[in-house]
C-alpha cells in the first residue's frame, strides 16, 4: 500500500486504494460511486436493519456494524473503527450526520493510521461548538445573527427570570437552538415568553438525545429571511476557495426541502462579498476538507453568519451541477494531501458569476398534509424520471423498506439548466415522470411549490413560506376525488362489471357516514363503542 | 347485470365516498402523468364481502381506497348501527401512527382534557411529534407511560 504524498495537484493514479463509507442511505451510495469513478475500493457498513440496502449491495463490501438502532450502529465509533481496520480501509469517508462532525471519528481514525475524510478533529471540534462559531465569527468581523453568546443555564437556580431576560433583550420572535445541533433538530421558534420555559427545555431534551449535549442558545428570528450558504473547500497547504452559493429558504420545520445554486437575484458583488465572509470564517479554523459556511440573508440585504457544517452537505449536488466540479472526488484527493485541483481554482475564479442554474428537492417519506410528519413503511414503487440536466441520488429502491430508525430522505431529485426558469421547467417535468408508491413522500408539496408564481419569481423565498402559505388542505380533496375516480374505474375494470349476486339498487343517497379524521399529527382516532 | 349498479369508492382516513354508478366510471379519465393506481392485497373478509383495495397515487398525494357495491356496504351500515344502538358513550382511542419512543406524557388517567389539548409526544425519526387531544372529554384510559417503544396501531390511550 502506498499513499501518494506528493504536493502535485495532478489528478492521475488514485487517491486511496480503499475507504470505508461510514454512513448509509444515498449519501452512501453517492460515496461508493465517487469511489468506483477513481478505483478505489469502496467499503460500506450496514446495521441489521441495513443488511439487504441498496448502499450495502453497492459497495465492493459490506461490514455489519450492529442493530437497526444508530446508537448501536453507525453511531458507534469504535464499531466503524474496527471495520475499518477488518477491511484494511486506508481513509473513512463520514458522509453527513451521524458521526461526520463528531472529532471524536476522526481522534479514533488518527489513533488507528486511517485517514478521516473531513476537517481536522480541531477544526470540527471548533465549529461543532455553534456557540463557538459565533464567538470566532464576530472576532474575524464577520457578522452574526443577535443573540446569546453564551448557553442558557437550563435548570440551573432563577435560571427562568435569566432565560427570559436574554429573550426580552433579543426581542421575539426568538429562535430556540442547539449549540451541538444542526439539521434543524433541537430548534424551536418561540414568539412570546409563555412558551419560552417549554421551548428551552423541549430543544435541550431533543438536543440531548439527538447529539448528546442539550446545550442550547437563543437567537433572534428574522421574519422573512433567506437561507443562503456557501460551499467551501481548502487544502492542507493553506488555501482556501468559495465554489458558490446555495438559497436553501424552502424549509420546514427548520429542515430544507429544496435548494439551489446559485441564490437567485443577488448581484455579482453581492456574491463576492457573501463568498468572501465565509473564507473568513473558514480562515479562522483553519478549514481543509470541505464545509459550508450559512448565513442568513436579511430583507435589507445584510449576510448574519449562522453556522459552520464542517462535512459534505445533503446538497452539495447542485453546486457541483452549477461548478462542474465533483466535491466528493475532491475530498478525497483532498484527504490524501493533494492541494485543489486546477479545475477546482478554476471554478473558484468564476464563483461569482455562475454560468448554470441547479434546483434540488428533496423527496422524504413524511407526509406533507400531517405537518410532514415522518411516514415509514415499503416501497412498492419506483421509477425515476431521466432525461437531459436529471441527477437523482436515491438511497431505495422497489422493495426497500423504510425504517422509523433512521431519517426520511429518500432521494434528493437535482436539475440543471442555462437558467432558473429553463430548470425550474425542467424540475416539473422531472416530477412528473416520478411515480413513488407504498408511502407517503414530500412530492406533491414540491409539485406545488414549483407552480407558485412567487416561487417561479423567487420572491417567494423566505424560511417563514411554507408556514406561510402551505395549505394542503386545499389540495388533498381534489387529488382524493380524483383517487376515488381512478380506484373506481380500476376496480370497475378489473371485475369487468360490478359483482355477481348483487340485487339493483336505485341511486343511493351517496352521504358520507366515514368517521375518518383527517388531521395534522401523528395519531389517528378511531371510534370505539365500549 | 344493471346499469344503475352503484360503486362506493371511500378513502381511508378522508371523510370521502363517491358512489358512482358502474355507466358513469368509463367516463373517468384514465390515469394520466402523475398518476398511479396499483391493487392491494385483499384479505379474507374483503374476498367475501367482494371489496377491492387499491393505492392511488395523484400528484404525489398517496390514497388507499376501498371498492365495493355500494348496496352490500349499506346493508353492512345497517347491521353495525343496529347493533351499536344497544351501546352508548362512544370513546375515541389514539393509536400511534408511526413507531416511535413515548417522550412526554402530559395527562393522567381521569383526567378532564380540552380539545386540542397536548396528551403526549413521541419521539419518531429523530424528531419530537405532539399529539393533541381531538375533542374535550376524560382520558378514561392510558396505555403508555414515558419511554415507552411504540408500534405503528398501537393504542396510546382513550378519551371519554
Amino acid at each position: 500500500m502506498s499513499l501518494r504524498k506528493d504536493s502535485s495537484s495532478d489528478r492521475s493514479g488514485r487517491p486511496f486504494e480503499r475507504v470505508l463509507i461510514a454512513n448509509r442511505g444515498e449519501i452512501a451510495l453517492r460515496i461508493i460511486r465517487a469511489c468506483r469513478e477513481l478505483g478505489i475500493e469502496a467499503i460500506a457498513v450496514h446495521s441489521d436493519a441495513d443488511a439487504q440496502a441498496v448502499h450495502a449491495r453497492a459497495a465492493d463490501r459490506s461490514m455489519r456494524i450492529g442493530p437497526a438502532s444508530p446508537g448501536e450502529s453507525y453511531l458507534r465509533v469504535e464499531a466503524i473503527i474496527a471495520a475499518a481496520q477488518e477491511s484494511r480501509a486506508q481513509a473513512v469517508h463520514p458522509g453527513y450526520g451521524f458521526l461526520s462532525e463528531q472529532p471524536a471519528l476522526a481522534d479514533a481514525c488518527t489513533a488507528a493510521g486511517i485517514v478521516f475524510v473531513g476537517p481536522s478533529r480541531d477544526t470540527l471540534a471548533q465549529l461543532g461548538d455553534k456557540l463557538a462559531a459565533r464567538s470566532r465569527a464576530t472576532a474575524a468581523g464577520v457578522p452574526v445573527v443577535p443573540g446569546t453568546l453564551e448557553a442558557l443555564p437550563v435548570g440551573g437556580a432563577a435560571y427562568e427570570a435569566r432565560v427570559k431576560g436574554e429573550a426580552d433583550r433579543i426581542g421575539y420572535p426568538v429562535l430556540v437552538k442547539a449549540a451541538a445541533g444542526g439539521g434543524g433538530r433541537g430548534m424551536r421558534r418561540v414568539d412570546d415568553a409563555g412558551q419560552l420555559i417549554e421551548a428551552v427545555e423541549a430543544a435541550a431534551r431533543e438536543a440531548a438525545a439527538a447529539f448528546g449535549d442539550g446545550a442550547v442558545y437563543l437567537e433572534r428570528y428574522v421574519e422573512r429571511a433567506r437561507h443562503v450558504e456557501v460551499q467551501l473547500l481548502g487544502d492542507a497547504q493553506g488555501t482556501i476557495v468559495a465554489l458558490g452559493e446555495r438559497d436553501c429558504s424552502t424549509q420546514r420545520r427548520h429542515q430544507k426541502l429544496v435548494e439551489e445554486a446559485p441564490a437567485p437575484g443577488l448581484s455579482n458583488e453581492q456574491r463576492r462579498t457573501l463568498h468572501q465572509l465565509a473564507i473568513e470564517v473558514a480562515r479562522t479554523v483553519g478549514l481543509r476538507n470541505a464545509a459550508t459556511a450559512e448565513f442568513l440573508l436579511t430583507p435589507e440585504g445584510d449576510f448574519w453568519f449562522l453556522e459552520v457544517n464542517a462535512r459534505l452537505q445533503v446538497e452539495h449536488g447542485v453546486t457541483e451541477l452549477v461548478s462542474d466540479v465533483d466535491l466528493v472526488h475532491e475530498q478525497l484527493w483532498l484527504a490524501c494531501g493533494r492541494p485543489l485541483s486546477e479545475r477546482t481554482l478554476a471554478a473558484a475564479a468564476r464563483a461569482a458569476t455562475p454560468p448554470r442554474h441547479a434546483i434540488e428537492v428533496r423527496l422524504s417519506a413524511e407526509n406533507p398534509a400531517r405537518d410532514f410528519a415522518p411516514d415509514p413503511g415499503v416501497i412498492s414503487v419506483w421509477r425515476t424520471p431521466s432525461g437531459p440536466g436529471v441527477r437523482v441520488d436515491a438511497g431505495v429502491e422497489e422493495g426497500s423498506v423504510v425504517s422509523p430508525s433512521y431519517d426520511p430522505l429518500l432521494a434528493k431529485l437535482m436539475v440543471v439548466g442555462d437558467d432558473r426558469p429553463t430548470a425550474l421547467a425542467r424540475l416539473a417535468r422531472a416530477m412528473d415522470e416520478f411515480e413513488i408508491g407504498g408511502l407517503q413522500t414530500t412530492l406533491p408539496f414540491h409539485r406545488w411549490l414549483v407552480g407558485r408564481p412567487d416561487f417561479a419569481s423567487a420572491e417567494g423565498l423566505s424560511t417563514d413560506y411554507v408556514g406561510r402559505h402551505w395549505r394542503p388542505a386545499e389540495l388533498v380533496p381534489r387529488a382524493a376525488l380524483r383517487a376515488a375516480e381512478l380506484a373506481a374505474r380500476a376496480a370497475a375494470d378489473g371485475r369487468g362489471a360490478a359483482p355477481p349476486g348483487i340485487p339493483s339498487s336505485g341511486a343511493s343517497s351517496g352521504s358520507s357516514s366515514n368517521s375518518a379524521w383527517w388531521r395534522a399529527g401523528i395519531a389517528e382516532a378511531t371510534e370505539r363503542r365500549p | 347485470m344493471n346499469d344503475t349498479e352503484r360503486l362506493r369508492v371511500t378513502i381511508a382516513e378522508l371523510p370521502l365516498v363517491i358512489q358512482p354508478a358502474t355507466t358513469e366510471v368509463a367516463a373517468f379519465a384514465p390515469a394520466g402523468r402523475g398518476e398511479l393506481v396499483r391493487e392491494l392485497a385483499r384479505s379474507a373478509d374483503d374476498r367475501a364481502a367482494g371489496r377491492r383495495r387499491l393505492e392511488v397515487v395523484v400528484g404525489g398525494w398517496r390514497f388507499e381506497v376501498t371498492v365495493e357495491s355500494a348496496l352490500r356496504a349499506e346493508l353492512r351500515d345497517r347491521a353495525a348501527r343496529s347493533a351499536a344502538a344497544h351501546h352508548s358513550g362512544a370513546h375515541i382511542t389514539l393509536r400511534a401512527q408511526i413507531p416511535g419512543r413515548v417522550v412526554r406524557l402530559w395527562v393522567v388517567e381521569g383526567e378532564q382534557v380540552e380539545a386540542n389539548q397536548r396528551l403526549l409526544a413521541i419521539e419518531a425519526m429523530k424528531m419530537e411529534n405532539e399529539i393533541h387531544a381531538p375533542h374535550s372529554g376524560t382520558i378514561t384510559k392510558l396505555y403508555v407511560e414515558p419511554g415507552a417503544l411504540v408500534e405503528r396501531n398501537d393504542e396510546l390511550l382513550t378519551i371519554g
